[in-house]
């Protein structure tokens, strides 16, 4: 079972992203800021990094720069944001994103995205993933 | 007009979402009736008339009274010997080791058990290095314990303690570190004399300012009693009264992830600490 | 060696003896290249609550997080005018981890801010009136539904509506029906509005 992180402050979205993977058979934990999100890390592994940017304490660019200087196995990260300036899509990258997309996202767009990184196409209804 | 004798499904998720992004703490499906009683309790004690008129007093009292004491009754409280024993397995394994890999003199190692209580905690910790710290015999360690409340610390300075109390004690240990006194058992002088205990408001600057240099901090499930204010200037507070490369363990259902950025999460084996980074002031 | 009986150790190091503990010695004591002494200096000029505009001032070009932190929390304590006003300042800055813990800040000065809501509420830059909406959350104000129905009834913004409807799932009440049915109708092709929308709808019921 792939399990991702969805790190956000809002409790509707990390819902309504919750609602997209799982619907695709992936399994969800949720953080509400970058530091619980290490937490997290720190108990189990992930597949997938959802990671919201403006959240308090510490900051989806935090956040992911502490996860890439990590000794542990790593995994592809979609930073997503309510902002659109070009300087934020070079932060995002340059603190270790592999995609950045805006707020709110399509589920479908979101699932064929999360499914890409994961080298994952769409399930068979049989199998899980 | 009657209390209503339910919450339904839609104020729990509700409640629970509010009681999450505050504590941390995520209440499961099963632990459904455990939460629903107890809110319908304090909605009774308060005299609101539906869950409405109850979250909205709890969101937005000023004084956070209720929160404080809803968290209370939500979360267990007891305190006994070697409560959350990981962490000092945690202390004697890993943190130790680090720590005094790290020193260059051999100035002794600091240990803060805040809040004393009545002295289950700074003692426990005396116990287990006493038993398990091998290194002992190298280093000497200082175990500093602090409290508001004076007669607490009074109590704790005579160390008496109910069958109670040190139940998850092994045999050998309570015989080897304790003597009966009556119905009680008091931990013997060598351990009362071990720990130093100060009176303390961790909200205080100028009374905190008197306790630094420690190496390990335990506050563990005082801080989640605390007003968010309070929580974050205790915290910056702790960060001062660390050396660099200093933990501090909050109990097991709390979390730095609401409090304050300034400490960095470190895994053992054992158990999530926190830790003051190395090289910093 | 063994456990030993502690000693305090209320001695302080020599730079920190540096500065006096007045008022003129802790704005000094602000710019000392120590972060140690500017945080103890931050924290001590709590006791000089008319400080607040020289802690603001020191906010915006402090680099060090431990500061910064130290210096939010004194000027929360002291919540005048000058502090919020500087906190808002802050909404603005480049700096994000100063701007979300400026947020922070703000969401635990509600009274104190609440005069300037609906100021920010009606910021020309839809970021602020997100992180406005943001700190509404802690707002125990009569407004506060109001505003946030006023939100998504005329912001022209995807997220700053979105901001809105979240909060209104946990504060709303029957009023902001029809609003949040209009919502709806406006953003029809936002998969992300409609479940908002919905878990609002769902919410404001049960209350």
């Amino acid at each position: 079972m792939k399990r991702i992180l969805v790190i956000d402050d809002a409790a509707t979205v990390r819902l309504y992203h919750r609602g997209i993977l799982e619907s695709a058979g992936f399994t969800v934990i949720e953080a509400v800021n970058g530091l619980e999100a290490l937490e997290r890390v720190a108990n189990m592994t992930f597949d997938l990094y959802l990671v919201d940017i403006n959240m308090p304490k510490l900051d989806g660019y935090g956040f992911l720069r502490e996860l890439r200087s990590k000794d542990i196995p790593q995994a592809p990260a979609i930073m997503v944001s309510t902002e659109a300036a070009a300087n934020d899509q070079k932060l995002a990258y340059a603190s270790g994103a592999n995609l950045y997309l805006i707020k709110p996202v399509r589920p479908q767009r979101l699932l064929s995205h999360v499914l890409t990184l994961l080298g994952l196409t769409l399930p068979n209804p049989d199998h899980s993933l | 007009m009657a209390t209503p004798l339910t919450i339904n499904d839609e104020d729990f998720l509700k409640f629970r979402e509010f009681f999450y992004r505050k504590t941390g703490i995520l209440f499961e499906d099963s632990k459904r009736y455990f939460v629903d009683k107890r809110l319908l309790e304090r909605m009774a004690v308060t005299a609101s008339e539906n869950f409405r008129s109850y979250f909205t007093m709890l969101r937005f009292q000023a004084s956070g009274e209720e929160l404080q004491t809803l968290i209370n009754t939500m979360t267990v409280n007891e305190t006994y010997f070697f409560r959350e024993e990981y962490q000092f397995q945690c202390l004697v394994n890993s943190m130790l080791t680090e720590i005094i890999a790290h020193r260059t003199t051999t100035t002794p190692i600091r240990i803060w058990s805040v809040p004393s209580s009545s002295g289950e905690e700074p003692y426990g910790i005396a116990i287990y290095l006493l038993e398990y710290w091998s290194q002992l015999s190298d280093w000497d360690v200082e175990i500093i314990s602090s409290d508001i409340d004076t007669s607490i610390l009074n109590r704790a300075r005579q160390g008496h303690y109910s069958p109670r109390a040190v139940q998850y004690l092994p045999a050998t240990l309570l015989n080897k570190y304790f003597h009966r006194d009556g119905e009680y058992f008091q931990i013997n002088k060598e351990l009362r004399d071990a720990v130093e205990f100060t009176r303390v408001n961790v909200t205080d600057a100028a009374e905190m300012r008197l306790h630094r240099y420690f190496d390990v901090i335990f506050c563990r499930n005082l801080l989640i009693y605390f007003d968010d204010l309070s929580r974050k200037q205790t915290a910056e507070s702790f960060y001062d009264a660390l050396n660099p490369g200093g933990f501090i363990c909050l109990g097991h259902s709390e979390s730095m992830s609401r409090i304050s950025a300034l400490f960095r999460v470190r895994k053992f084996p054992e158990a999530i600490v926190y830790q003051k980074p190395w090289g910093v002031k | 060696m063994a456990l030993t009986k502690a000693a305090l150790q209320p001695t302080t190091t020599d730079d920190e003896r540096q500065h006096s503990r007045d008022q003129a010695g802790l704005l000094l004591a602000l710019a000392d290249p120590s972060s140690l002494v500017r945080r103890w200096a931050a924290r001590d000029l709590l006791a000089y609550p008319n400080a607040s505009a020289a802690l603001v001032e020191r906010l915006l070009i402090e680099t060090e997080p431990s500061v910064i932190e130290v210096i939010l929390t004194t000027l929360t304590r002291i919540g005048d005018e000058c502090a919020v006003v500087g906190l808002i300042r802050c909404l603005r800055t480049e700096n994000a981890m100063l701007r979300n813990a400026a947020i922070e800040a703000m969401k635990l000065l509600p009274d104190e801010v609440a005069p300037l809501m609906g100021r920010l509420l009606n910021d020309a830059d839809p970021d602020v009136r997100i992180f406005a909406v943001d700190v509404l959350e802690s707002l125990r104000h009569p407004q506060v539904e109001s505003w946030l129905i006023r939100v998504i009834t005329e912001d022209a913004h995807l997220n700053v509506c979105g901001a809105a409807v979240d909060l209104l799932g946990e504060v709303g009440s029957e009023c902001a029906r029809p609003a949040l049915l209009a919502l709806k109708q406006r953003f029809i092709d936002e998969p992300y509005i409609q479940f908002a929308a919905d878990l609002a709808l769902t919410r404001i019921a049960a209350g």
